[in-house]
């Protein structure tokens, strides 16, 4: 397994959200714009890359009966290090991307990938699938969005895409349009699957 | 059982150790923290009303009457003559659709509304969110406390389409909170009399 074999396989081939199906909750509640999307993905891509660090790093200290208690107190410690040291010392940082931290303690993301990667591999790794998989999060939660904003707003990114006399079709930035969106787009890879 | 104890052992290690790093950085960065807090609210009060220090006063509430027992609101005086009342800032709370909005609000000394803004809400996006845009502020701006009601309660405050609650959650809490201030402050005038009103 080569490093860049890890690295990209998250982006589309094991896809956590539309391929894995992991870290649904954040997919739907974060994708009501574009700019949330992006937010939310790099922040759980940062700690995605830490955690999978960390939990490389002890995985020969962990008595395998009970890594997984062990995974949820590192991981949740380490978040709440990060969002600590960043309201103190990035503020503006913490700004946009402090809301998504809460969320990301309990994102399965990150202990999916702890569970299914980073206990049996080496640092190196377990690193390159942390980028790999945040980058394939940010990537799907980013296409999600883009629809819902367009939808949902005419915008995207806040820029107006679609003329002021386009009439916004609420039900897609509302929770139910998450649901539209996701079902919509993982029948069509399905689909592209399939064919193939 | 003694594999079982040490499990729980080794289990309880790695808690007192992220118990440890935690408090430690919590210490660390809580001052840092509440300082940032502190200018951030410095800031959005400057905003309300330029060129204007501001001073605290607490009132405390009769106890049963409201959820809080004390309210804090600042008196706003100008930078070049502390004597000269500019007005006053006020916050006020309420929930609205699917949170509790918080608004800063900035009133004149005939207590008329000179600016609002919005500093907490986790409203429906698209709708009640909208609440802390400048659009949704400048509804307000120039209105008596007498007319702050949502438009379907009798009012002068327009109500965002598709999200008359968050409005009125808005509106409903700064006029109560008016009432409250508005109180002591008239009281304050009449015992000390060399305070312009």
């Amino acid at each position: 397994m080569s490093f860049f074999k890890e690295l990209t396989k998250g982006i589309i081939k094991e896809n956590p959200t539309f391929v894995i199906v992991l870290g649904m909750c954040p997919t739907l509640a974060t994708t009501t714009s574009v700019k949330n999307a992006i937010g939310m993905g790099i922040a759980a891509t940062f700690v995605l890359i830490c955690s999978n660090i960390m939990i490389s790093l002890i995985k020969n200290i962990t008595p395998d009966k009970i890594r997984i208690p062990v995974y949820v107190v590192v991981i949740a410690a380490f978040v709440s290090v990060v969002d600590m040291a960043m309201a103190a010392y990035l503020p503006d940082l913490h700004k946009s991307l402090g809301l998504f931290i809460p969320l990301i303690v309990v994102n399965c993301i990150i202990l999916g990938r702890a569970e299914a990667f980073a206990n049996k591999n080496n640092v190196l790794n377990s690193m390159a699938d942390g980028i790999g998989m945040g980058l394939g999060f940010t990537l799907s939660l980013s296409v999600v969005a883009t629809i819902r904003e367009l939808l949902g707003n005419g915008t995207w990114l806040d820029m107006r895409i679609l003329p002021q006399s386009y009439n916004p079709m609420l039900i897609a930035i509302l929770a139910p349009g998450a649901f539209f969106t996701l079902g919509f787009l993982m029948a069509a890879i399905n689909m592209l699957k399939e064919k193939r | 059982m003694k594999f079982y104890l040490k499990l729980g052992f080794i289990l309880l290690a790695f808690c007192v150790v992220a118990t440890a790093i935690l408090a430690y950085v919590n210490s660390v960065t809580k001052p840092r923290i509440d300082e940032l807090k502190r200018v951030a609210a410095q800031e959005a009060m400057a905003k309300l009303i330029p060129n204007a220090e501001f001073s605290d006063v607490v009132i405390h509430l009769p106890e049963g009457a409201s959820t809080p027992d004390s309210l804090v609101y600042y008196i706003a005086t100008a930078k070049a003559d502390s004597t000269k009342i500019l007005g006053y800032i006020l916050s006020a709370e309420k929930h609205g659709y699917s949170s509790n909005v918080k608004t800063m609000a900035a009133i004149d000394t005939e207590f008329k509304l000179i600016n609002i803004k919005v500093i907490e809400q986790a409203e429906t996006p698209g709708l009640g969110a909208n609440c802390s845009s400048d659009s949704f502020a400048e509804r307000f701006k120039g209105l008596l406390p007498e007319k702050l009601l949502v438009d379907k309660d009798g009012g002068e405050v327009k109500a965002m389409t598709g999200a008359t609650i968050t409005t009125r959650a808005v509106t409903n809490s700064i006029r109560e909170t008016i009432a409250i201030i508005r109180k002591d402050i008239e009281s304050r005038a009449n015992t000390l009399p060399e305070v312009e009103a």
